[in-house]
């Protein structure tokens, strides 16, 4: 392979800056407004997704910072060397099942939603795997090709961001945001968690451990994911305060996605479209998709390092039809969002803990 | 896949040497003989000119030999005929050298031994000179014939830039770069291709800038060549392209010289093939083919809008019709109620739905565009005056399509025409069918599907090892301001980092 070549063909600190919120953003933020406004009153929640996202970013840097000391290996490989290899394939193969379970969470989801708010007549199922095969597309490709894909869609996705919070600007009223401080502190350590779970997009960010070991020169990797971190943080800040302050806390938490339903309630300029929620909901989608193909790209990568003599095009085609066949299993929305919620308490759990284990006995042993 | 190259492979193994074998054929030393056997190699035709002469006082016979039509006849009567004719060489001494040495005024002139050179010579407009007892022959650059002059291009016209265009001889083409760089550096590599065509092909970039890999990879898929004859310089880019199955174009082509010489000053690789105006240039990236030089002759406010107006065209151009489509058929509600209902009142008394009434309408153009471009000029005026009528007045008043689809047709039509690259405005064309066939299946989501299905094949794509979504992905914001924007001349200091080039700078080292 060439000089040309080679140079494209790797991923750079950059990447990992974007690849971080966009694998992060996706369903979960739609409903983040909710999920947040529940146990907390007026606009409290604010404080907590600070606290949520400063541990968030302690977590991420904890994950990079172990992961570029190994550059060019697999996770597999470097973590084999730090605890033995049967549990570092049991922790992988843990990894590749919740990439798995998201990607059939996302894929599921995003069929309920176009089916509320842009079609009722066309049947979840022929929507949700129109997405699946575009996903598949896109894992079979190359994966540098998948973070040039995060690096064309999260500009889109920003702006898309952007758009919402400066037009709700006038449907905003200050007083939603009384009372300050009256949540009990059950509710905030409860709406912390949460925040923990929509900051770090399901455990999702627990998947640096895979994808910085792939940078060949890591050099500044820890502060560029310390970036991306920190811009997701401020996304949820303001799309939250906005929604918070357009619908008051009240009406915020009994709404299935608040966000969309903030996308219904702005009024564009000139009204030459009438509804941005669907053209919000269709950029949306977008953002949705960088999720989902990297976390089915993360279950292919640990069972391509796992059996390390199989196509790559095989397994990808392989965990098609399981994918499917999972996302069809939740009876209804109220299911599909219990699944959400343990989807992330699994992630969560399995990301801190691997992270955590892992550069603790880093440190001790000292592998290099 | 593989095992069909494998099996090329073998064939190709198998013929070449018996190929090899029937053209060195060595020259004899009788005349008569030797122009025999050229005569008989290519059958007599009428023009192969066979003049014979005697040469000097001992009437030592000799031939010259070139075919009528493919050489310069001034040069062959003045420089050739003349010369001989007057000479009255000493006996004794060996005629071949004298002619090489003293004799001819013709710059470009060698000896050969062997027919195959002799044929292959006559054959692309050089004079051969047979001398009687000598088994040399002596070959003379004389290639002329009929070319065209240098003319403004036609497929690519700016209102600020130079005039000229590349014509279909390669030397000429050659000599248009040369004159607008001067530079030793600048190289020129001649290839031959087409197995009977024997066409000139020419790789040219200059040596310190270009990255040395991106020419070693051409000339390696340069090599791996095999046709017979090259149709333009299109079969070649298909030839070394990256993938066939892409609707895009992977190589830029141009007609003009001013464009290839930026391309070559860029670090980019510039390829010149024998017979057609149209030079390649490789690699390519998607936004480039929205590029155009009047961006960088006007000023940089002008220049960005202008650039930035393309971009937005070549999305209207993609998106419009089945952006109508789905709203129409899917999601009404997105209009405001004003348009809606104008929509509607428009609509009424139309038969078809959505879909069919702008498939009709722009496969309809694409007809009327097809035909235009055949057609001569002045009946293509016609065409224009049928086409405006069908599209515009009488399908309406029939009540085929709505005023407003009209309206729509129109406007996709121009905006595909913005474009800059002819090869690239084609494939939006394409694209935008594929749309309109999602947009009337799943509506806004289809639309975004299909958009992200070409992103993803955008960025899988590879043109020479750059990825074809570049400046966007790989994010390389440095290079925005050449690619996306045009940046004030001042501040384009750099060359596209993109293409890894060997001389990063465009500014002279001295001065920083």
């Amino acid at each position: 392979m060439n000089k040309l070549k080679q140079s494209n063909e790797t991923i750079q600190d950059l990447d990992i800056m974007i690849a971080i919120p966009s694998v992060v953003i996706a369903i979960g933020f739609l409903y983040m407004p909710r999920v947040l406004a529940e146990p907390t009153i007026g606009l409290d929640a604010i404080y907590t997704i600070l606290l949520g996202g400063v541990i968030t970013i302690l977590l991420t840097w904890l994950g990079v910072s172990l992961a570029i000391h190994f550059p060019g290996q697999s996770f597999v490989t470097y973590a084999s060397k730090l605890v033995s290899k049967p549990i570092a394939v049991a922790l992988a193969l843990l990894f590749a099942l919740h990439g798995i379970l998201i990607t059939c969470f996302e894929v599921r989801a995003i069929a309920e939603i176009s089916h509320l708010y842009l079609f009722n007549r066309t049947p979840i199922e022929v929507i949700g795997l129109a997405f699946l095969l575009v996903v598949i597309y896109a894992v079979a490709g190359s994966r540098v090709a998948i973070f040039r894909l995060n690096a064309l869609f999260f500009p889109v996705i920003l702006v898309a961001i952007f758009i919402l919070a400066v037009f709700s600007l006038g449907f905003t009223d200050a007083t939603n945001a009384y009372p300050f401080f009256q949540t009990d502190l059950n509710g905030y350590s409860f709406a912390t968690l949460r925040s923990i779970s929509t900051i770090g997009g399901f455990g999702v960010f627990g998947y640096v451990l895979f994808y910085v070991s792939l940078i060949r020169s890591p050099k500044k990797t820890p502060k560029m994911a310390m970036y991306g971190v920190i811009l997701v943080i401020l996304l949820h800040l303001i799309i939250f305060t906005m929604t918070l302050l357009v619908f008051g806390n009240i009406t915020t938490s009994n709404l299935m996605f608040p966000v969309i339903e903030l996308a219904r309630a702005i009024e564009l300029p000139g009204g030459f479209f009438n509804r941005f929620d669907s053209l919000f909901f269709v950029v949306w989608t977008m953002a949705i998709f960088n999720t989902t193909v990297m976390t089915y790209d993360l279950a292919v990568i640990v069972f391509q390092s796992v059996f390390k003599n199989a196509k790559k095009e095989k397994l990808v085609f392989l965990l098609a039809p399981i994918i499917f066949f999972i996302s069809g299993l939740p009876k209804n929305t109220y299911e599909l969002d219990y699944s959400g919620r343990m989807l992330s308490y699994f992630g969560i759990t399995l990301a801190t803990g691997v992270t955590l284990l892992l550069f603790v006995l880093h440190k001790v042993r000292g592998v290099k | 896949m593989k095992r069909y190259a494998r099996s090329q492979n073998k064939k190709k193994n198998a013929t070449t040497p018996k190929h090899n074998a029937s053209f060195q054929i060595k020259i004899g030393t009788n005349l008569d003989e030797n122009v025999d056997s050229v005569k008989k190699m290519l059958d007599e035709p009428d023009d192969l000119i066979v003049r014979e002469l005697s040469i000097g006082t001992d009437h030592q016979k000799a031939a010259i030999v070139y075919i009528k039509g493919m050489v310069d006849h001034k040069l062959v009567q003045d420089n050739i005929l003349k010369t001989i004719l007057e000479k009255e060489p000493e006996a004794d001494i060996d005629l071949s050298d004298y002619f090489y040495q003293e004799i001819i005024a013709i710059s470009d002139i060698k000896k050969v031994k062997t027919l195959d050179d002799v044929s292959l010579a006559i054959l692309s407009g050089s004079t051969a000179l047979y001398i009687d007892q000598t088994d040399t022959v002596l070959l003379m650059g004389t290639a002329g014939g009929e070319h065209r002059a240098i003319e403004e291009p036609q497929s690519e016209r700016l209102i600020r830039g130079p005039r000229a265009g590349f014509i279909e001889n390669i030397g000429t083409n050659v000599s248009l770069i040369r004159q607008d760089i001067k530079d030793p550096n600048l190289r020129f590599k001649t290839h031959e291709i087409g197995r009977r065509s024997k066409q000139k092909l020419v790789v040219s970039y200059i040596d310190g800038i270009v990255n040395p890999d991106l020419v070693q990879e051409i000339n390696r898929r340069l090599q791996s060549i095999d046709t017979e004859y090259a149709v333009g310089s299109g079969e070649v880019e298909h030839w070394i392209q990256d993938s066939f199955l892409s609707p895009f174009p992977q190589l830029g082509d141009t007609e003009r010289p001013d464009r290839a010489v930026d391309a070559l000053l860029k670090g980019k690789v510039v390829i010149l093939v024998d017979g057609t105006p149209f030079v390649l240039i490789a690699p390519m990236t998607l936004v480039e083919t929205l590029h155009s030089l009047e961006d960088n002759s006007q000023r940089w406010i002008v220049g960005t809008s202008l650039r930035l107006l393309r971009f937005l065209s070549a999305f209207i151009a993609i998106f419009l019709p089945s952006v109508y489509i789905a709203l129409i058929s899917f999601h009404p509600e997105m209009l405001p109620a004003k348009l809606l209902f104008s929509i509607a009142a428009s609509r009424e008394g139309v038969p078809f739905p959505a879909f069919i009434e702008a498939m009709l309408m722009a496969i309809t153009f694409e007809i009327l565009h097809e035909a235009g471009v055949r057609l001569p000029k002045i009946i293509g005026a016609t065409i224009g005056i049928v086409g405006g009528l069908v599209i515009g007045e009488s399908a309406v008043s029939a009540g085929i399509v709505s005023p407003f689809l009209v309206i729509i047709t129109a406007l996709t039509a121009i905006a595909s025409f913005a474009t800059p690259q002819y090869s690239m405005a084609i494939s939006f064309r394409l694209i935008r069918f594929t749309f309109m066939i999602a947009a009337a299946t799943l509506g806004l989501y289809g639309i975004i599907l299909v958009y992200i299905m070409i992103n993803i094949h955008l960025v899988n794509l590879k043109s020479f090892g750059v990825p074809y979504s570049t400046p966007f992905g790989p994010l390389l914001l440095k290079d925005w301001k050449e690619m996306i924007i045009r940046a004030p001349i001042m501040m384009l200091t750099k060359r596209p980092s993109y293409l890894k080039t060997m001389d990063k700078t465009k500014r002279d080292p001295s001065n920083e």
